[in-house]
């Protein structure tokens, strides 16, 4: 297991990080207002770990989630996965990147009204061009066995449940096999049992060898995680 | 300060200002449409006063030249009802312009510095002098002749001399300038005697008068006073033709044009359709997509009557601001061709004008439309559940129909393609309300593009009918014997056919007899009844074959009597046939040539003759026309020529002027479609911003977004397209339909399915070019700025 590091307390790794932020701030700008979302994060974590991130509304866990996906870009710091510098990239070469490297899991499940569960589990493969159709439906109906709805492939999201309809998410989210899941508040928008089922979906993906971060709200589940960060007014202050 | 309730209806145009800037053009566009119906007005003003510089005659006459004293004139002059008279003469030439020669009308004014009516003024240098000329101000404009002041003039005139004429600038009359306008003839002023010189006849062939009473019935009872008058004149054979009574306020070219606004009207109610269809779309967009902020209006005790006064604020802002921006652009649209319009057919200057109540409609109509379209809407989001209204988001699920199930059946396409084929299921009525849009505006086009086809098929149909090469007039005395043998012994003619027209009167209607032989160069078409034969050709018989359109307006059949009057008095007819020919634009009526004579007291006489070639050849028609006009104009006849194949190139090049127009209307509908198609891209592009978002999170890059909304956009295209081609063939029979009811003139059905292809083309290339900016704008959006959207 790797240790994390924090801006107060840098703590030195025994394995090279999957994931390195150094001194990120991101400000958002609003007309003539500015925000400072993060004042210097310093983060890192290594391959197959599972870690919480934690913090009250605002606090900027959300924006430290998608530094790391490349969906925002810092204002000031590095960002780099497996030693590659996201900041650096385009957004065409880290939308590539994501679709190879990263499942994302959504509090609103995020899927495509239109396409089956089958399809949207797909979805990512189709994008990546990898493979034949069929090779990507093989092995999107596997991912969908896997989060147990193999019987729902054909079912478009509004006839699936919340719960099912985040099963489809991380079956898609493990389309690419990629090496890091990331979840925005995956279990936000569910009742506890499915969030529990949800959560020992994610731990059995990590037990696999899969990385996983996750920011929520719930600091029960939070504390089931065997790390956990915690965001506060843009900066790490727990780790 | 204004109230939050009121702000709001401010803020919903400014946070979406694509979407306002879209809908406001398209208002805008529609209610400079609106414009058009001020083209007639703004024309018929100028015109007005036109006619009134100009001292346009209310009563013309025309007769063999006539020498007339001073004293026959003043005789005239003091005829009760006559105004003001004057007289003219005329005579047919030619003008060489380098190795050609233009066929050209002298007409003589008796005194250039004192004229009563159809007055000749100078438009730039000076009034000609004796054995001096000047151009009509038309013959540069329509491009026959563009001599100016100071260049001199070569004509050939009757008796085959030539003369050089000084040209001492260019002038205007309305009759003159209508001359060129339909006859292509360069028309050229001089004084009378100049022009008795040139034609060797003295006299005047044509009286025009100023009425003091200009109601039809006291025009007539001058008219014979007038025919009295002249009868006591030595040598008055009576009129030539029938009197032109001008009705009062018409001017020339008035009912064309107002036949034409007709058809303009009927285009711009189409355009008025689309726009309607289009902004109702946009604004139930608008609406639908604040469902959640009417609930929490409606959450914190807002009256449903308050919640849609917001909207109905909203609407009535942008229908103010469509409504001002639309009457700005169509007071300049308008202006613009009318003044083109004033310029190209009769060289005036129309100026910047606008009609008030076309004014007063457009705003009226800006302001009103949006509110109206919008209320269904309102209606709509305000009878949602308010718990449902709360939770709205704004972006549509998947539905499954049978169209999201058939959506669905497109394994075999890229992914990326199904999402965007798809997409078209997700806001069923904004997707049937675009390719509503887009299926009005083809259909237009093919509509109009099909009228012009029709017409020129029309025009070729006519062309075809003529079985001549040449046709030979004389503007003055008959052709006779000698000029029949004098046609006939010239080289490369194979046969040459007297004809006798004259513009005669059928039921009131104007209508033009055409004395043929009973076996003539011309291919007629009979539709019911018979042709005449050589025993009624030779007997005179009063029988006649007339043109189906004709037939139908005045309501004859075969086996009627109808009373003709003609310049010689009235007749009875027996009509035997009915043609579908139309010559004349449909008014001829086909009499033998022995009735003609008769009936015109004009024995062995001809006013044009038909005349075939050897070869039939374009080069032996020029060859034969011009070796024809030196041999009769050596023998002192004028003579005017119309080469077949020019003549029909002419009337095609003509058509398509009028049809161009037309069309030009056409593409200004599909390219209001096209705003329609980019407003419903754009609206589905913000409403997806999060979706781009979440697509671009998992891998989708800018080429895959691309494709998903170009599909959306192309589909939508191609359906408005599909639905359109039957819209199209519904709306050409209409055209077709109206044309006849309102020019009565009966085109054919076309329908060519090369212009389909050419609209699949146009809807889809258009399609894609309008796409580009949606689209570019789904791509710019940065992942998080997309998953923050909303």
């Amino acid at each position: 297991m790797t240790e994390a590091t924090t801006s107060q307390e840098p703590a030195a790794t025994t394995r090279p990080p999957l994931i390195e932020l150094a001194g990120v701030e991101k400000t958002f700008k609003t007309g003539k207002l500015e925000y400072r979302a993060l004042r210097g994060v310093d983060l890192s974590i290594a391959p197959g770990e599972m870690v919480a991130v934690v913090g009250p509304s605002g606090s900027g866990k959300s924006t430290v989630l998608n530094m790391i996906t490349g969906i925002d870009r810092p204002t000031a710091g590095t960002v780099a996965f497996d030693g590659a510098r996201l900041d650096e990239m385009s957004e065409e070469q880290l939308a590539v990147w994501r679709g190879a490297h990263v499942g994302i899991v959504f509090q609103f499940f995020q899927l495509l009204p239109t396409l089956s569960a089958l399809e949207n589990a797909a979805l990512p493969l189709d994008f990546l061009r990898r493979g034949s159709t069929k090779e990507r439906f093989e092995h999107a109906r596997h991912n969908l066995e896997v989060v147990g709805l193999g019987d729902k492939a054909d079912h478009l999201p509004a006839e699936l449940s919340g719960g099912e309809q985040q099963r489809v998410a991380i079956a898609r989210s493990l389309a690419a096999d990629p090496g890091l899941i990331v979840g925005d508040e995956p279990t936000g928008n569910l009742d506890s049992v499915t969030a529990d089922e949800m959560f020992r979906l994610l731990l059995r993906l990590n037990e696999e060898g899969k990385t996983i971060l996750f920011v929520t709200h719930d600091r029960d589940l939070a504390a089931r995680a065997p790390r956990v960060v915690e965001i506060r007014d843009g900066r790490v202050v727990r780790d | 300060m204004l109230s939050g309730e009121r702000r709001l209806s401010v803020t919903d145009l400014l946070r979406r200002p694509a979407r306002t800037f879209f809908t406001v053009l398209t208002l805008a566009i529609a209610v400079a449409s609106i414009s058009f119906f001020a083209i007639p007005p703004l024309i018929d003003d100028a015109m007005q006063q036109e006619v009134r510089d100009g001292r346009l005659a209310d009563v013309t006459v025309t007769m063999r030249p006539l020498e007339l004293t001073e004293a026959d004139l003043a005789a005239l002059a003091a005829l009760p009802n006559v105004a003001a008279v004057e007289a003219r003469s005329s005579v047919d030439a030619r003008v060489l312009i380098g190795e050609r020669r233009a066929p050209a009308r002298l007409i003589g004014v008796r005194d250039l510095a004192d004229q009563g009516v159809d007055v000749v003024r100078v438009e730039s240098g000076a009034l000609p002098g004796p054995g001096e000329l000047m151009a009509d101000v038309q013959d540069a404009n329509t491009g026959v002749y563009d001599g100016e002041a100071g260049d001199t003039v070569t004509l050939l005139g009757a008796g085959g001399e030539s003369a050089d004429l000084p040209l001492t600038g260019r002038g205007r009359s309305l009759p003159g300038g209508e001359q060129v306008q339909d006859e292509s003839v360069i028309v050229l002023y001089a004084d009378a005697v100049t022009v008795a010189g040139l034609s060797g006849e003295p006299g005047y062939g044509e009286l025009a008068l100023r009425l003091d009473d200009t109601d039809p019935d006291a025009a007539r009872a001058t008219v014979e006073e007038v025919r009295s008058t002249l009868a006591t004149v030595d040598g008055f054979e009576g009129f030539s033709n029938l009197p032109s009574i001008r009705a009062p306020g018409d001017w020339p070219g008035k009912s064309d044009t107002e036949q034409f606004a007709q058809l303009l009207g009927v285009i711009t109610v189409l355009a008025l359709i689309s726009a309607a269809v289009l902004v109702s779309n946009t604004l139930s967009t608008l609406v639908a997509e604040q469902t959640r902020e009417i609930g929490i209006m409606r959450a914190v005790g807002a009256r449903r009557r308050q919640v849609a006064l917001v909207y109905v604020r909203t609407t009535l802002l942008l229908g103010a601001i469509g409504a001002v921006a639309g009457t700005l652009l169509g007071i300049l649209m308008s202006s613009a061709l009318a003044g083109y319009f004033g310029t190209t057919f009769w060289a005036i200057d129309v100026g910047f004008g606008v009609a008030p109540w076309v004014l007063l409609a457009s705003l009226l109509i800006g302001l009103a439309a949006p509110p109206l379209a919008a209320l269904p809407a309102i209606r709509r989001a305000l009878h949602v559940d308010l718990r449902e209204a709360l939770e709205a988001t704004g972006s549509a699920t998947g539905g499954d129909d049978a169209v999201d199930r058939a959506l669905r059946r497109t394994a075999f396409l890229p992914r990326v393609a199904q999402i965007g084929l798809r997409n078209v299921g997700r806001r069923k009525r904004r997707s049937a309300a675009t390719a509503a849009i887009v299926a009005l505006a083809v259909g237009n086009l093919l509509a109009v593009l099909a009228l012009a086809e029709s017409a020129a098929d029309a025009s070729r149909t006519s062309w075809g009918s003529h079985l001549e090469d040449v046709q030979i007039s004389t503007a003055g005395a008959p052709f006779d014997e000698r000029a029949r043998e004098t046609i006939l012994a010239t080289p490369g003619v194979a046969e040459a056919q007297p004809v006798l027209k004259n513009a005669v009167e059928l039921g009131g209607r104007e209508a033009y007899l055409w004395g043929v032989e009973p076996d003539p160069l011309f291919r007629y078409r009979l539709a019911e009844g018979r042709w005449f034969d050589a025993a009624e050709d030779a007997s005179a018989a009063r029988v006649a074959v007339l043109e189906r359109n004709l037939a139908e307006t005045a309501g004859i059949d075969v086996g009627d009597e109808v009373t003709l009057t003609t310049a010689a008095g009235e007749a009875d007819f027996e009509i035997i046939g009915l043609a579908t020919n139309q010559q004349e634009n449909g008014t001829a009526l086909y009499v033998p040539l022995g009735t003609a004579r008769d009936l015109l007291h004009r024995p062995s006489a001809a006013s044009t003759y038909w005349i075939g070639t050897d070869s039939g050849e374009d080069e032996a028609a020029d060859r034969v026309t011009a070796l024809v006009e030196d041999r009769l104009a050596a023998r002192g006849y004028e003579v005017t020529s119309e080469i077949r194949y020019v003549a029909e190139r002419d009337e095609i090049a003509a058509n398509s002027t009028l049809t161009t127009t037309i069309a030009v209307l056409g593409f200004l509908i599909v390219a209001m479609s096209m705003v329609g198609l980019a407003n419903a891209i754009t609206t589905n592009v913000l409403e997806r911003t999060r979706e781009i978002g979440i697509l671009r999170s998992i891998g989708a890059r800018a080429r895959d977004i691309r494709r998903i909304f170009t599909t959306e956009g192309v589909v939508l295209a191609l359906l408005g397209w599909l639905v359109g081609i039957p819209l199209g063939y519904l709306l050409t029979r209409l055209l077709l339909r109206l044309v006849w009811e309102v020019v009565e003139v009966r085109l054919p059905v076309v329908f060519p399915p090369g212009n389909v292809v050419l609209a699949l083309v146009g809807t889809t290339v258009l399609a894609l070019l309008v796409l580009f900016l949606p689209v570019h704008r789904a791509v710019r959006f940065r992942p998080g700025e997309a998953l923050r959207y909303g």
